[in-house]
């Protein structure tokens, strides 16, 4: 570029340049404004979404609580429709297998337990379901199932020592008092939940060698 | 080149650069370019930074919470720093991570949810409801802004939500809380048969000196000795300063009563009556003067024998008091006009006055009577005042020498004799004391650290001013008198120990291998007399898992041993002597479990829920641990700073 020597020209050539690039200034502020503002309104939405369907959730597990089954049920159901992609849906059902299990409904409790485990937004919270849905199971007295949703999801991380103490339950159901005995051991040492009920079932084993007969 | 910058400054390339720059500001404002990253950090859990300054905020807050709820008993000492501080590490990594997680995972708290956490705030109420103003005077008072408080208040409720869902979606099948209470309530039917070990102590060889010499060498920690010290101190007591025998001085308590004198005096009073003829305020000098002289005259009738209360009631214009015969009662000094007093507490009894002028007009008074402004006798109040001078004058000696006290034995940290002969204390001195701290004094924490103070026990100075117990008046210094380094007592010392030891621990051992012996017997079919020989079987008939009826070891043994079955229709076990005990032979010959249909409603809902909360907070902790499987937690080594 030359030397702009006066005003004039350099008027002149701020208007030129103007000319050859304004349009593209322009479109670049605009786009840029829409990406911004576009981002927030969308980010805003998911905001209104999530607490919409936090809302609901409460107000579910508030029915849930106060033994409004068929409420809750109808909740479930609602809650679901609307917000299918929110976590709230897999924390729904774990609301329904409550209330499925209030109500006797052994098999409602398991849908509902499966449906969470594929619903669930976070790995523990799948494995959290499974454990729910094999006891479930358990008690239903469908041990294969049982075993099988244990398999798929005990990875001997969290949740292995719980997987392990039902291990023990099925085995006992089917007479394999030395296959409980090593589950139930299994479970103690890897610190499962319900520890004093685990020692208790153990020591309630027949004997395993006649040591002490 | 700078030709060229100018050129590309004016193209495309500037315009990039500007908006660039700008989507920041658009994004996150101007905090992104000033602040943050500069502060230190102390753990980071998926990426989300817990900084320095919220950890030591938390490990405070720790400490404060500890101090109010241990109160006296809080000891720095004792409660590890660095184990407070791995704790709150712990919570607050515990805590990011279920918030990151949640966040993640798309939990949201509702604007009504965080409303309802407000309002049913108790510190935002008043009269029992939601009150705005306290609600911001509250915040003020912390220095939020409600959108702080609120934003911190939505982040406390979204670290809950998780937790709180998985815990009351928790549940317990009837059959599992059947079988639970099965269990719990079971019963067995059993006999036992203790074995006692003082049976076998006659009989069991003396142990031989190799044998004594052996168990010394491998167990040097049952002889130790632990590093102890006796210590030298100054006390110094409220309560004995100043001994209840000690004779205060007549002089000090005159001196302490006639400055107290107005303490033991009762205000004067005095029983006036008088005569008033009234002046208006705006009377001029020939009104007054005429008044003064009507009741000069009116003073003459008096003194000439007149009865006053007949005058009074007569011409008195005062019509509170003119009916009764101008009698106004028992007045004190500051009730009355000034004037009209000054005359009155000037007057002597008895004698009219002249006529005196208040703002009211001129008055004729009499005093009829005076009582009070005699002070007390010094003798009835004696007692009182020696009484406050202990009391009083001790809390105040005590702090002037504690303050003297502290100041020589810091002069000269050798020694404690300046500051006993200045004080006139008593060197007193000690017992052996160890780490885990004596008798009475030296039963307390900070007064056990002291003697164990590097300053103290290694450099061999005073101690610092201690005041073991803020709730009394008392205060020490100690200095290190003698000391013993931890040592091993030698063989011979405690060669009879080891002895008495030995043989108690083989007469257990020969009782546990009669039991086992008797119980080998059992199992092979004698019946239980037979095989006990000597020793006597007890039948318990059903024993429950509580039972405090048997020694522990039996119902344990007795619960832990397997159900008879067809085979075999006795177990039998039998336990070792703890501590030179008994050692018993268990016989467990029927288990009858808890049945669950002989419960009620009531005893079935308790054990669910009992079994629901464990479930639930069981439940919780595998769900954080598969969180924590899979985050990316970065922390530092707990330092500990200084404690305070």
């Amino acid at each position: 570029m030359a030397e702009l020597t006066t005003d004039d020209e350099t008027v002149e050539a701020i208007k030129k340049w103007w000319k050859e690039n304004g349009t593209a200034v322009i479109a670049g502020l605009v786009i840029g404004l829409v990406v911004v503002f576009g981002w927030r309104a969308w980010i805003n939405h998911q905001e209104q979404v999530g607490q919409r369907a936090s809302l609901a959730f409460e107000q579910l597990l508030m029915a849930a609580n106060r033994g409004q089954h068929d409420a809750a049920v109808k909740q479930t159901e609602a809650l679901i429709d609307a917000h299918a992609k929110t976590p709230y849906a897999a924390l729904a059902e774990l609301t329904l297998a409550k209330v499925r299990i209030a109500q006797d409904d052994l098999d409602g409790a398991a849908e509902a337990l499966r449906s969470a485990v594929e619903r669930a937004p976070n790995p523990g919270l799948a494995k959290l379901a499974a454990f729910r849905l094999a006891r479930v199971l358990i008690a239903n007295e469908a041990f294969e199932d049982a075993l099988a949703v244990i398999e798929r999801h005990d990875d001997g991380g969290a949740f292995s020592a719980d997987f392990a103490g039902l291990r023990g339950d099925i085995a006992l159901a089917q007479g394999e008092t030395a296959d409980a005995r090593a589950a139930y051991e299994a479970a103690l040492a890897g610190g499962a939940g319900l520890s004093r009920l685990i020692e208790l079932k153990l020591q309630d084993l027949p004997a395993a060698n006649d040591r002490s007969s | 080149m700078l030709q060229e910058i100018r050129e590309r400054a004016q193209g495309w390339v500037a315009w990039a650069i500007i908006i660039l720059i700008s989507i920041p500001f658009a994004f996150w404002g101007i905090d992104s370019y000033f602040g943050g990253g500069a502060e230190p950090v102390v753990a980071s859990v998926n990426g989300t930074e817990i900084t320095e300054r919220a950890f030591n905020r938390n490990v405070n807050r720790t400490r404060v919470q500890l101090r109010d709820r241990l109160g006296n008993a809080y000891d720095p000492a004792l409660f590890g720093d660095a184990r407070i501080r791995e704790e709150v590490l712990e919570r607050m990594i515990r805590e990011t991570l279920l918030l990151e997680n949640s966040e993640a995972m798309g939990l949201r708290v509702s604007d009504q949810a965080v409303r309802a956490a407000i309002l049913g705030e108790p510190a935002f109420q008043r009269d029992g409801a939601f009150s705005n103003a306290q609600y911001e005077q509250v915040l003020r008072r912390q220095g939020l802004t409600p959108a702080a408080y609120e934003e911190s208040l939505r982040r406390q409720l979204l670290m809950t939500q998780l937790p709180r869902a998985i815990r009351e979606t928790a549940f317990v099948t009837d059959a599992l809380a059947e079988r639970s209470l099965s269990l719990v309530r079971q019963q067995r039917v059993l006999a036992y048969m203790p074995v006692p070990s003082t049976a076998f102590e006659e009989r069991v060889q003396a142990p031989s000196d190799e044998v004594v010499a052996a168990y010394y060498d491998e167990h040097p920690e049952q002889f130790a000795t632990p590093e102890q010290v006796r210590v030298a101190y100054l006390l110094l007591d409220a309560t004995t300063l100043s001994a209840p025998d000690q004779a205060i001085a007549e002089a000090t308590l005159r001196e302490q009563y006639e400055l107290r004198l107005d303490e033991f005096t009762a205000p004067q009073e005095r029983r006036v009556r008088h005569i008033l003829l009234t002046v208006p305020a705006d009377a001029d000098q020939a009104t007054r003067a005429a008044t003064r002289e009507r009741l000069q005259a009116i003073q003459e009738h008096l003194r000439d024998g007149e009865s006053f209360a007949e005058v009074a009631a007569e011409v008195s214009e005062d019509p509170g008091s003119a009916d009764s015969g101008g009698a106004l009662g028992w007045i004190s000094r500051g009730s009355l006009d000034p004037a009209f007093e000054q005359a009155v507490f000037a007057l002597e009894p008895k004698t009219l006055s002249d006529p005196v002028r208040s703002r009211f007009g001129y008055h004729l008074v009499e005093v009829l009577d005076v009582r009070g402004g005699e002070p007390q006798p010094f003798e009835s109040v004696k007692e009182d005042l020696i009484a406050d001078l202990r009391g009083g004058g001790s809390e105040g000696i005590y702090f002037e020498q504690a303050e003297q006290l502290a100041t020589l034995t810091y002069e000269s940290p050798d020694s404690l004799v300046p500051a006993a002969e200045t004080l006139e204390l008593e060197i007193q001195e000690s017992d052996w004391i160890d780490r885990s701290g004596g008798e009475g004094l030296f039963a307390h924490p900070k007064v056990i650290g002291a003697a164990f103070s590097e300053e103290v026990l290694a450099r061999g100075n005073n101690s610092e001013l201690l005041e073991p117990d803020p709730d009394k008046l008392q205060a020490l210094v100690l200095r290190v008198a003698d000391h013993r380094e931890p040592s091993v007592r030698p063989l011979a010392e405690v060669r009879d120990d080891i002895v008495a030891l030995l043989e108690a621990q083989r007469a257990a051992e020969a009782a546990q291998a009669e039991a086992e012996a008797i119980a080998e017997r059992i199992r092979a079919g004698q019946d239980l007399a037979e095989a006990a020989e000597d020793f006597e079987a007890i039948e318990t008939g059903r024993v429950s898992r509580t039972t405090s009826e048997l020694p522990p070891e039996v119902v344990q043994l007795a619960f832990s041993l397997p159900r008879p079955d067809a085979d075999t229709e006795r177990r039998i076990g039998s336990t070792s002597a703890e501590d030179g005990g008994d050692a018993f032979v268990v016989v467990v010959s029927e288990v009858i479990d808890g049945d669950p249909a002989q419960l009620d409603e009531a005893e079935l809902e308790a054990e669910a829920s009992v079994l629901e909360r464990a479930l639930a907070s069981a439940d919780i902790d595998a769900v954080l641990a598969a969180m924590r499987a899979r985050a990316e937690i970065e922390r530092e080594p707990v330092v500990s700073d200084e404690p305070f």
